[in-house]
């Protein structure tokens, strides 16, 4: 009866996943890029927090 | 990380389902429960499975509004809370998640109790007490901020205005440390849980105001709100606020 085997993996399968996101574990960080801070920037333009260009470097020669 | 089959099948029904509770915190409607309808097969595994992972959230449109669910949303809800008790060995999320699910079907449930003289139990209560809170102390006053974090935004559904309970106490005497993890969140871009955090920190007293939540919420939503579940929690934040939260 494989279609019967099938089912009961597949629901067995919906079970395990569903522990796993009843528990999930902390996903790896990643780190924002240019356009995401470009973006709070924008957001943050009337509150406090302060997002700086780099200091301006005197060009050589 | 590859994701099983049934895996993404999950996600992708959560997400239809997240949707539809944003829609109804927005516009203040009933929840439609997508793909709900057929609950008798594999599919409908699949479909109650959702709910339980979206947990006591799918029906919060209606705690906070008030307005009565659906009968028929209702009816999946409580066959959901029905279909997964935890097990005693279960993790504290999972148990306070099904705890979240049954206060919330108490709380909503107000058809006629079955007079049958075989069940005599509070409708849709599952077995022994649905208001006793689980057995697990002192579990998030142990943890550090970054687990306190992680942990709350998974049990973000138990963040409702003028909810009490000890996951809420827990943090309430920590708003500075949900405050550290919100940030942290953010930083490393996990908008679910920078979004979970926040909703979170609406509630609590003590958030500094140097954290600037209101921007940061809104940032949460720019960047993650494509994601649906992102998207329930800044809502709900949004609508808590407007009722009267502190923040």
């Amino acid at each position: 009866m494989p279609s019967i085997d099938k089912a009961i993996e597949d629901i067995t399968g919906v079970r395990s996943d569903l522990e796993a996101a009843l528990d999930p574990a902390e996903p790896d960080g990643v780190y924002r890029d240019s356009r995401e801070c470009a973006a709070l920037a924008l957001l943050s333009a009337d509150t406090k927090l302060l997002l700086s260009p780099p200091t301006p470097r005197p060009k050589k020669g | 990380m590859e994701q099983s089959g049934t895996s993404a099948l999950l996600q992708g029904a959560v997400q239809d389902l997240a949707s539809d509770v944003v829609s109804a915190l927005r516009g203040g409607d009933h929840v439609r429960m997508s793909g709900t309808g057929a609950m008798d097969d594999l599919e409908g595994s699949f479909a109650l499975a959702a709910v339980r992972v979206l947990g006591a959230d799918l029906l919060l449109p209606h705690v906070l509004f008030p307005t009565p669910p659906a009968p028929e949303a209702l009816a999946v809800f409580r066959r959901t809370v029905e279909a997964f008790p935890p097990r005693a060995d279960a993790a504290p999320t999972v148990k306070w998640s099904h705890w979240a699910m049954s206060r919330t079907l108490m709380r909503l449930d107000t058809s006629p109790v079955d007079t049958s003289p075989v069940d005599t139990s509070p409708v849709g209560a599952p077995a022994g007490n649905p208001t006793a809170e689980p057995d697990v102390a002192g579990w998030l006053d142990e943890a550090t901020w970054q687990v306190l974090t992680h942990q709350l935004a998974v049990l973000a559904p138990l963040a409702v205005l003028g909810e009490d309970c000890a996951v809420a106490r827990a943090a309430q005497r920590r708003p500075v440390d949900v405050a550290r993890g919100f940030v942290r969140a953010v930083r490393r871009r996990d908008w679910q849980q920078a979004a979970g955090a926040g909703r979170w920190l609406t509630l609590l007293d003590g958030v500094p105001e140097t954290l600037g939540l209101e921007a940061g919420l809104d940032f949460v939503e720019l960047m993650g709100g494509s994601d649906p579940r992102v998207a329930l929690q800044v809502q709900a934040a949004r609508v808590m606020r407007a009722a009267g939260a502190l923040v």
